[in-house]
């Protein structure tokens, strides 16, 4: 009982990073409409700012937390031209054309980081950031800062974010946008305009995860962005591309899934089972659980 | 041509003016040089088959299409190569075809939708559409696709006016509508005409529009082939033959 109650508070952290990473995806994917695959790979990236500004400042936490937030925000928003010119080039929206970008702002990212940083070793986080001793500790249940703050994180940015989308005219004109981008454009909200913004407030929501991920993992490395982005891409469809709670939903549930092969099976697995569950799921319904939204 | 027949034309300069506007979408033609002239409170009509190009001409207008030739003027100044959301903010707005509202979003946030660029008067207009709607009111929270088509066409000018609009065009609002409630869009749209709106209309339902415009164009395959003020397109031959079903 006390292994599946750990693996429970493991996976709901977990899960709660993918929430983040998937509400990011989807929030693109409806007001910005590109299929940003190599989301998670940016978030990377600003771990590794992150890594680098404590180093160089002697964990000056404020610092170091900022300058992953700030250098999300800045690499989402340089990308939104490159992204907008592929998108005006092609006529109309065509939203494949903008993978293609995706899938090379990431590759591109993947090898900067093994290049240019830590010998393209591991990076490990200072215990300034992760904390060094468990939150508490209660028999075999220990729960470790990274992963209070995940949870509570978790919560608190996806409940700013739909406030955002349901009580602001920022958020109206998203939600406009993600129903009917031409019927948008009619009634007067520029799509070029609320599309930037889009960028801006997942780079924001890229920041808070970067951080957020290297307390719960301690570390990271240059191939961590594609391994999760594959997941965020197959809980974003599982779910229903671009449905915004079954994101929210199946985030949680693969992060619980994953803990509980890790707690009860060999960890090394848990990847393989996890993508096989979606496999049946896919396969029984098509449309994800909670419909396709775009 | 049609400006010097313009009775309520006499004095006033003209709100909306079309000049000679050509659109093409690919290798189709969708308007060959179309003029037209919208006097300040005026219910001007567009009348045509499928096809002719209102559609294309209103939302040209709009600045959804960028024209290949011609000029669209708007209070003296050319709009024709703004987008949407500038002219939307200078007071031009569309009531789409098809009662097009968003569908999964409330009533009130399409309202507030269509007070995107004017939220700071929105109290003040909501409780105007309020008054002049207030089925709209009683389903304020209600999704939009639970309305009747009716209710969702009154929706579809309800958030027009809340961008306090200069010149309101409304394309088809008759379509697949009930007779009944046809009459009452039309009722409606000449009560906002009495209350000082500028209105620019397309319709199929001839009869109907000409009765409740003062002037009217009809639009050919991209072209206009008759202009004149409601009376006499009623009595036009032509106009009978093909568009009045006599």
């Amino acid at each position: 009982m006390q292994v599946f109650i750990a693996q429970i508070i493991n996976g709901l952290s977990l899960g709660s990073i993918y929430v983040l990473l998937v509400t990011g995806f989807n929030l693109l994917l409806l007001v910005a409409m590109i299929i940003h695959f190599s989301y998670p790979q940016v978030v990377v990236f600003s771990m590794y700012i992150v890594w680098i500004v404590l180093n160089a400042t002697g964990n000056n936490l404020i610092l170091g937390i900022a300058a992953g937030v700030l250098s999300s925000i800045a690499l989402n928003v340089l990308c939104a031209p490159l992204f907008q010119k592929v998108m005006k080039n092609r006529g109309d929206v065509d939203i494949n054309a903008t993978m293609v970008l995706s899938m090379a702002i990431g590759m591109i990212i993947t090898d900067v980081l093994s290049h240019a940083f830590n010998k393209g070793l591991p990076i490990a986080f200072p215990e300034a950031l992760t904390g060094s001793k468990p939150f508490l500790r209660i028999g075999l249940i220990s729960i470790m800062p990274g992963q209070v703050w995940s949870l509570l994180m978790g919560i608190i940015a996806v409940g700013c974010f739909f406030l955002l989308l349901y009580k602001t005219r920022a958020g109206r004109a998203f939600r406009a946008i993600a129903e009917d981008p031409a019927g948008a454009r009619l009634v007067g909200i520029p799509l070029i305009k609320t599309g930037f913004q889009s960028y801006a407030l997942s780079g924001v929501l890229g920041g808070i995860i970067a951080v957020l991920l290297a307390m719960l993992l301690h570390s990271a490395s240059p191939g961590l962005g594609e391994q999760i982005s594959h997941k965020v891409l197959a809980v974003s469809i599982v779910a229903g591309l671009g449905n915004l709670v079954g994101g929210l939903v199946i985030g949680l549930a693969l992060g619980i899934l994953e803990a509980l092969v890790q707690g009860y099976a060999s960890g090394s697995w848990s990847n393989a089972i996890a993508f096989v569950v979606m496999l049946v799921v896919i396969l029984v319904k098509p449309k994800g659980l909670f419909g396709i939204k775009v | 041509m049609a400006q010097n027949e313009s009775n309520t034309a006499s004095g006033a300069s003209p709100l909306l003016s079309v000049s000679d506007l050509a659109v093409s979408y690919g290798q189709i033609k969708a308007l060959k040089g179309v003029s037209i002239e919208v006097f300040p409170k005026e219910i001007v009509v567009l009348i045509g088959a499928n096809g002719a190009g209102k559609t294309t001409l209103l939302s040209t207008i709009l600045g959804l299409n960028t024209p290949v030739s011609g000029t669209v003027t708007f209070e003296g100044k050319r709009i024709d190569k703004l987008p949407a959301d500038k002219n939307v903010r200078s007071g031009v707005c569309l009531v789409p075809e098809g009662r097009g509202v968003f569908a999964s979003m409330s009533v009130l946030d399409n309202l507030l939708l269509g007070a995107h660029h004017n939220l700071q008067n929105k109290d003040k207009n909501l409780a105007r559409v309020y008054d002049w709607f207030p089925i709209l009111k009683k389903r304020k929270d209600q999704i939009a696709k639970t309305l009747s088509g009716g209710e969702r066409q009154m929706l579809a000018i309800a958030r027009a006016l809340m961008s306090a609009p200069k010149l309101i065009m409304v394309d088809e609002p008759s379509i697949g509508l009930a007779p009944i409630v046809v009459n009452d869009i039309f009722n409606i749209l000449m009560m906002l005409n009495k209350e000082g709106y500028t209105i620019l209309l397309s319709e199929q339902n001839a009869f109907k529009a000409l009765k409740c415009a003062h002037r009217g164009y009809v639009l050919e395959t991209g072209t206009v082939s008759i202009a004149g003020t409601a009376e006499r397109l009623l009595s036009d031959p032509g106009v009978k033959a093909a568009y009045l079903g006599a």
